[in-house]
């Protein structure tokens, strides 16, 4: 067992890597910035994550200060990977929904509050009772990586099911992206829940959790590796409701125009509006009286 | 294919939702893991045994 975590442990580092220099080998850091800063910020702390464990001797440290280290390490990455998760749904949401935009933009106002009140949620959840600023750390944490997991499982869910008028298809990157953090999302969730019960399980966790973390970025590698097919002009019947929702939503926020209610006197008008209005009524055939 | 792709998603998602009403319990301590392989610290900052990090990754401990 100590065997496989060391390796996933070391291969997990090096895939970060290759999945890194993919996305720049496809000219599309700029699409999937959040992804690649996932990626950056994983491979920065499985570097000095693993300096620590495997490395600490010759770094003169003793096992107090070298778990100090350790644990802030350990749950400030997975913090920052939290909420750059949120901001990778986000974009891939984005992305997803580009040909739309009316439903991208209501999308976006409903992901922004989801993503508002699960921060609230977790730092709310992370105040319980007998709570030391250390479980404070570790409960926000773990509330922030869960509800990001389920988002992320909407996510999925709706990037396979509405994959058609999106244009998208199976090999898009897009909907790899999805794929792998569907993974991921799902092997957090199912650990939460082994560790809940189980909480002398940690070593088969590790073991779940790097070989977990390894698909998902061999499946990452092997989509960004392997061409794209273009994106589909996209056909739609005028009943359905992706179009119909759309255009709904695109006038959604607008500015409102304005309509006179009541009866209008003409010193309401300045001149200039005054003027406007005589030179029209001049050019119709019959003008209006004062 | 299209049917695959669907079915996985499909379980990635059940097996996540089912997961998650077994994982909240507030008889028990918070738990939680990265995923990630590297050992997981539950025990508070100051623990002298280093919360046995590396019981599973054979680390070299001073």
């Amino acid at each position: 067992m100590g065997t496989a975590v060391v390796l996933t442990s070391w291969l997990e580092p090096l895939l970060c890597l290759a999945g890194l220099l993919l996305i720049v080998r496809a000219k599309q850091l700029r699409e999937y910035r959040y992804f690649a800063a996932l990626l950056a910020v994983r491979l920065l702390s499985d570097a000095v994550l693993e300096t620590l464990l495997y490395r600490h001797k010759f770094l003169h440290l003793t096992v107090k200060q070298f778990y100090v280290l350790y644990f802030y390490g350990y749950w400030t990455s997975d913090a920052i990977e939290a909420i750059l998760g949120f901001f990778m749904i986000l974009s891939i949401f984005r992305l997803a929904m580009a040909p739309l935009p009316g439903l991208e933009k209501l999308g976006m106002i409903m992901f922004r509050w989801a993503g508002t009140i699960s921060v609230a949620l977790a730092i709310t959840i992370g105040f319980g009772p007998h709570v030391t600023s250390n479980s404070f750390i570790t409960r926000s944490v773990m509330q922030l990586q869960q509800t990001q997991s389920v988002l992320t499982l909407c996510m999925l869910l709706f990037v396979c099911f509405a994959i058609h008028p999106m244009g998208l298809s199976y090999r898009s990157r897009i909907f790899g992206v999805s794929l792998g953090l569907g993974v991921m999302a799902t092997t957090d969730l199912v650990t939460a829940a082994w560790l809940a019960h189980s909480p002398n399980m940690l070593s088969i966790s590790s073991v779940i959790g790097g070989i977990s973390i390894c698909l998902t970025l061999t499946i990452w590698g092997v989509y960004f590796a392997l061409p794209e097919p273009e994106r589909r002009m996209i056909m739609l019947p005028t009943t359905s409701p992706f179009f119909q929702w759309n255009r709904i939503s695109e006038v959604l926020g607008d500015a409102p125009g304005y309509v006179a209610i009541g009866e209008v006197t003409l010193d309401m008008f300045a001149p200039a509006e005054l003027e406007v209005m005589r030179r029209a009524s001049n050019k119709m055939d019959t003008p209006l009286s004062a | 294919m299209k049917n695959l792709f669907r079915a996985f998603a499909l379980s990635l998602v059940v097996t996540g939702a089912y997961a998650s009403t077994h994982t909240n319990d507030a008889t028990k301590p918070a738990t939680h893991a990265k995923v990630s392989a590297l050992p997981i610290p539950q025990c508070p900052p100051g623990d002298p045994n280093g919360c046995n990090v590396c019981a599973f990754t054979q680390c070299v401990v001073n």
